[in-house]
């Protein structure tokens, strides 16, 4: 195990590189086939509203169309916990750019001409555009028949425009803050929302052919799109095949069915290939943003500086359908509640409706605001007991045999020894201060984050040649865990270099059901389904090789292509050999492989609404910057930026140095540049590349990394998934950084230049949410509410 | 959402001589518009403004390509890209603003093929770049018309563009060379790559003791359209190049400004920065100077 | 209306409205589907292509401003299976990702890092990246390879 380990253990170049360079990478908006027709979406231009007439009869005779599709095409809906979302809006709009027709036709050109024939009336209805609206008393219903809409998940409490609501209860709360001896910090933050802008927008080229669906799509997620199509269409799931091509970017947008079923309906009215792909405007404006949310936390802080309670309030606004919020609603307690340990804690995390493009998932989804939320907390709680913010982390951040705020045992210490590191990495990388008048600052923060495991399967094909082959229902999205990890666990299972393991492009007809590719779990979901495929195929390997060689199994190495009796390197046969032999003998040679989570146990009873009560594998990160804020104008330079990432075992230290830059800078953007607001329209306002600002070459700098290996791991080989936490403090970070510059309270991000500027001028107002209320109880659903 | 392309795709002449454009002009009427680097024009669709009827290319009618300097002045033709305006203005103090303006807006790309004419002539673009630092050089703006080559100043021009432009040509830009040194200070709000929020481009005669005798100060990105800050102008004389002082007195005198609301910033912030910047271009001054 | 013009050193006769962003020409009737059109407002870069050698966002280029010109898109810059310089550099410094915003980075770097175009420090190479935006990597790597292939060019 440990030399397999260890073998796997390389800076294995990702095959798909040399391709991507030379323009020749066919992703899915590179896709056409013979006959195809372009789709395009009518969608709504009103938040709200109810559809009073809609007549697609004057469209259908438009030169160049094929097929039109409407509401009445489509009876079923979807979502997650609750089915909420229908594929178009069935007499209610309840977006800005909601779908409301469908057309195909032979161009695009065609399509969207037909677009503005087809004839609609929608009566416009008040709208709640903000969580503030949406929680206010009598605040009009986005979902006015919220109670008859099927549960998929129970527990959760539901009411009103509060799509879900999870919480956590552990310990006696009142008691700690009734303490006479505590000090109580209370903060308030308010977080925008963030376009993943993934360079590829979604975009999907369907086929209706045998009577069944073949959809080729830009996905992270094969089988969700595969259960979400026949679920809206009504349809059986087995009439779907989902087949990923090269996918131009995720970060989360794609973790959910998008423009499929729109283009699998219109295939099978058509006859016809249908492709449909979003425009940048549609991309920028129906995003699945990282959602705007609103945090309320308060401590109890001893007098030796430990923390006897804490309490909190998340408002997570999920637009006008619940989708990846109301499972976010979950993480509330592991991020916000992560980090410290925690003598009691109380926290409350709701999705809130309202009349706007629904949220999604994006990269450390929640965690990257309820870390900000935290870390600035702590900060100011550490400023209030008078006690230095690096000393207060080392005294308080979770250790060996510490509870998690659901009451989960944590194992090992981890976070302790990571601070340590960074203090050291730090005086090895000291930042050149400005020294023109700008401001300095600094800041050290944790974080918590897990990998979600979740079931994954593999299928591991050995060849007679001595190559395997890889089948799973993994997509490769550009972090490169399907072209690096997947292969070298494999490889080393099985004694090959990682060039002989051809991994298959995702086929939900080819390999099992796969929760999908987000959430850290490729390397640990898939890697550990993979490496028992290959066991598998290792241990027949052996026999067949034992039986050749006259050899006990157990006397066996594979390595280098090649098994050997050990001790005696070239007494054996190449793996090909062995191979070509086992199926002339047994037929060919295969192994499956499948993994789900652990179910590590959270403490009875003290969850409600979770859909996860503990982690199964934590990762923490520590992070540092230096910065320099510009009085005059506000601006915020990164001087240095500094990164300490709990990965278990790198696997592919070079492949994880390139997600920990790309993450850091991804945060950075969240940090200082990107903002994505709704205007009073209900429409997004950032609808381009010239205003929704990512970090270009010149606002970033080159993250210092160390890598800490060995913390406690079930992933395959130890492994964690590291291409989801390097965003998670970023925001964080510089916050504390910023605050630390200026000496002023930072309550919101994106610390734009013009929001940084009011702090310095002492304009800026601190958020306040008159619809949280001061009393804990009353931002709860009252128990027994319809879950 | 809108189409890549209008219901009716229009029409491009692409005539060779300044006679033929303005020939091509007047035969597709008032619809036409004439098309230099296409930056602007080709995201019309983006804007919701959709494509005019008719369009005539300026790309091959040499005598809009070129530029000439003498000792008294500087001619630049409207079809001049800024990357190569930048180019050739290098090393030239006199119009070190301009130099700049051209040498830093929008992207490499974009300045390879944007052009002068297209940056004054776009309307409904307050960013542009080159439009103030041209303001502060005091440039000369040439339209040739059917039956009329007219020279205006740029701040007339600005005003009156829409009728001056009817039917016309921007043809050139005439520059003055006086040998005062001049700056052009711009705030994107990343490092680079996004429009400026504001601008202030400013040109200087000094005198021996490195006072500043008369300058011409303007302001771009603030408002709609760039203007002249007088007040500032008149405030400076007799002032040290000194970029605090500068500063300070640019503070008290930002009243007059009505800041841009806009998706990117707030109007507040355009004028707030404003003093900062003033500090910059001064800074810049000294250091030509 | 037929607009003839020079792609990958071949010459090509299109028939589609002046207008058509060039692009939308290469991907949909050349079928050099290499230029991504990502932004289509010329912030991105992931479009470039070279037009009579100079670094061009091609969704802002109507096809009418290319005719007589020579285009040269990712898929020219190579002939055989082997990679340019900028390339193999870009390989060997494990730069990419998704991949969508490589192909105008190539472009815009062959450009680049030609003898005498662009000083080599990270400072000038940042500036000339300031119109290819990347949402993956982070953008150092980049340098570093750009960087590499101006310290080893003659």
């Amino acid at each position: 195990m440990s030399e397999i380990a260890e073998r796997a253990v390389q800076n294995f170049r990702r095959r798909d590189a040399r391709d991507k360079l030379m323009g020749r990478t066919r992703y899915t908006i590179d896709r056409g086939t013979a006959g195809m027709l372009h789709a395009a979406l009518l969608r709504s231009e009103v938040p709200s509203g109810r559809i009073l007439r809609l007549d697609t009869t004057a469209a259908a005779c438009m030169p160049g169309v094929r097929a039109i599709v409407t509401a009445a095409d489509a009876p079923g809906r979807a979502g997650l916990g609750i089915a909420d979302h229908p594929l178009f809006a069935i007499d209610t709009v309840r977006y800005c750019g909601e779908p409301i027709a469908a057309v195909a036709a032979d161009s695009e050109r065609q399509a969207r001409d037909a677009l503005a024939a087809i004839e609609v009336e929608i009566a416009p209805l008040p709208a709640v555009l903000d969580m503030g609206s949406a929680l206010a008393d009598a605040a009009p219903l986005v979902h006015p028949g919220w109670e008859s809409y099927e549960v998929l998940t129970p527990g959760g409490m539901r009411g009103g425009n509060v799509a879900w609501e999870a919480s956590v209860d552990r310990g006696d709360i009142d008691a700690a803050f009734a303490r006479n001896d505590v000090t109580v910090v209370e903060s308030s933050f308010r977080v925008g929302r963030q376009n993943h802008l993934s360079f590829e927008p979604r975009a999907v080229l369907a086929h209706f052919e045998d009577g069944r669906y073949h959809i080729e799509t830009s996905t992270q997620v094969p089988w969700t799109v595969r259960n979400t199509v026949a679920a809206l269409l009504a349809v059986p799931a087995s009439s779907i095949r989902v087949t990923v091509p090269p996918v131009g970017g995720g970060f989360g947008l794609k973790f959910d069915c998008a423009l499929e079923p729109f283009a699998a309906l219109l295939a099978r009215m058509s006859g016809r290939p249908v492709r449909l792909v979003n425009s940048r405007e549609e991309e920028m404006t129906t995003c699945l943003f990282r959602e705007n949310a609103e945090i309320c936390i308060r401590s109890a802080i001893t007098p030796e500086g430990s923390i006897a309670g804490r309490e909190a309030v998340v408002l997570m606004d999920c637009g006008a359908y619940g989708g990846e919020q109301v499972f976010l609603t979950t993480m509330t307690a592991h991020t916000l509640g992560g980090n410290y340990r925690l003598g009691a804690v109380r926290i409350v995390s709701r999705a809130v409706y309202t009349n706007t493009a629904p949220n999604g998932a994006f990269r450390a989804c929640n965690g990257v605001y309820n870390t900000f939320a935290l870390e600035r907390h702590t900060d100011e709680i550490a400023a209030a007991i008078g006690m230095a913010p690096g000393e207060f982390r080392r005294r308080n951040v979770i250790g060996d045999g510490d509870l998690g705020a659901t009451g989960q045992v944590f194992e090992g210490d981890v976070l302790a020894p990571m601070l340590a590191k960074m203090e050291a990495l730090r005086e090895r990388t000291p930042a050149s201060l400005p020294g023109d008048g700008r401001l300095y600052g600094r800041a050290t923060t944790v974080g918590t984050w897990f990998v979600f495991t979740g079931p994954s399967a593999a299928t591991v094909n050995m060849n007679a040649d001595g190559t395997a082959t890889l089948v799973t229902s993994g997509v490769e999205i550009g972090s490169g865990s399907m072209m690096q990890a997947l292969p070298q666990i494999v490889a080393a299972t099985l004694g090959l270099s990682p060039d002989k393991v051809v991994v298959r492009a995702a086929d939900t007809d080819a390999a099992g059901y796969d929760v999908g590719v987000g959430g850290g779990r490729t390397t640990v979901s898939l890697g550990a389904a993979s490496r028992s495929a290959a066991i598998e195929v290792r241990t027949k390997l052996l026999k067949v090789a034992s039986d050749m060689l006259e050899a006990s199994a157990e006397d066996l190495v594979m390595e280098d292509g090649r098994i050997d009796i050990a001790g005696a390197r070239g007494s054996g046969v190449t793996i090909a050999e062995v191979a070509a032999r086992a199926q002339a003998l047994l037929g060919p040679v295969a192994g499956t492989g499948s993994f789900t989570g652990a179910g590590t146990p959270a403490m009875e009873g003290c969850c409600a609404g979770h859909f996860i009560e503990a982690l199964d594998i934590p990762v923490f990160a520590v992070h540092d910057c230096d910065v320099a804020v510009d009085p005059g104008t506000g601006h915020v330079e990164v001087l240095r930026y500094r990164v300490v990432q709990d990965v278990g075992r790198a696997l592919n230290p070079s492949a994880i140095h390139g997600q920990i830059q790309g993450g850091v800078v991804q945060g950075l953007g969240y940090a200082l540049h990107e903002e994505a607001d709704v205007g009073r329209n209900g429409a997004i306002r950032q609808t381009s590349f010239e205003t929704y600002r990512v970090p270009l070459a010149g606002d970033v700098v080159p993250v210092e990394i160390e890598l800490h290996e060995g913390a406690p791991s079930i992933g395959p080989l130890g492994t964690k998934g590291a291409g989801e936490v390097p965003i998670l403090n970023v925001g964080a970070t510089i916050a504390c950084a910023v605050a630390h510059a200026t000496g002023k309270q930072i309550r919101e991000l994106p610390l734009t230049p013009p929001r940084v500027l009011e702090l310095l001028l002492d304009r800026a107002q601190a958020p306040d949410f008159p619809h949280i209320g001061s009393r804990h109880s009353d931002n709860r659903l009252a128990t027994g509410t319809i879950a | 959402m809108p189409g890549m392309l209008p219901m009716t795709a229009p029409s491009v002449a692409m005539p060779t001589s300044l006679t033929e454009a303005l020939g091509a002009l007047a035969d597709h009427g008032p619809g036409a518009v004439p098309l230099a680097g296409g930056t602007w024009i080709m995201r019309s669709p983006l804007r919701r403004e959709g494509f005019a009827p008719a369009y005539v290319g300026l790309s091959r009618v040499a005598e809009l390509g070129k530029i000439n300097v003498t000792p008294d002045t500087i001619e630049i033709g409207a079809a001049v890209t800024h990357a190569r305006l930048a180019e050739a203005l290098e090393g030239l103090p006199e119009v070190a603003a301009l130099a700049f303006a051209a040498g830093n807006s929008a992207n490499p790309a974009i300045r390879n093929v944007a052009t002068l004419g297209g940056n004054l002539c776009a309307r409904g673009f307050a960013a542009a770049d080159l439009v103030p630092a041209l303001l502060c050089l005091d440039a000369l703006v040439e339209v040739a018309g059917a039956s009329a080559t007219n020279r205006v100043g740029l701040a007339d021009f600005l005003m009156h563009r829409d009728r001056l432009l009817q039917g016309s040509v921007l043809t050139r830009m005439i520059l003055p060379r006086c040998g005062r040194p001049s700056a052009h200070a711009r705030l994107p709000l990343r490092k680079a790559g996004d429009y400026p929020v504001a601008i202030v481009s400013m040109a200087a005669g000094i005198d021996g003791s490195g006072r500043i005798e008369t300058s011409r100060i303007a302001v771009g990105s603030v408002e709609p359209v760039a203007r002249r800050w007088t007040a500032l102008e008149d405030a400076l004389a007799g002032q040290p190049l000194d970029p605090a002082r500068a500063s300070d007195i640019a503070r008290s005198l930002t009243t007059g400004f009505s800041g841009r609301e806009a998706v990117e910033a707030p109007g507040w912030y355009r004028v707030q920065v404003l003093p900062t910047l003033v500090g910059r271009a001064v800074a810049a001054l000294a250091s030509q100077a | 209306m037929t607009i003839r013009l020079t792609v990958n050193g071949e010459e090509r006769d299109i028939a589609a409205a002046p207008m058509t962003p060039l692009v939308d020409v290469l991907r949909d009737t050349l079928h050099l589907t290499g230029a991504k059109p990502v932004c289509r407002e010329g912030f991105c870069g992931a479009c470039m292509v070279l037009v009579d050698a100079v670094p061009t966002v091609s969704c802002l280029t109507p096809l009418v401003l290319a005719q007589g010109r020579d285009v040269e898109t990712v898929e020219g810059l190579t002939s055989a299976d082997s990679p340019m310089p900028v390339q193999a550099a870009l390989e060997e410094h494990d730069a990419v990702q998704c991949g969508m915003c490589f192909p105008g980075m190539v472009v815009t770097l062959t450009h680049l890092t030609t003898a005498g175009r662009c000083e080599p420090s990270r400072e000038a190479v940042k500036a000339g990246l300031v119109g290819n935006v990347c949402r993956c990597t982070g953008y150092e790597r980049i340098v570093d390879a750009a960087l590499a292939v101006m310290e080893d060019r003659p």
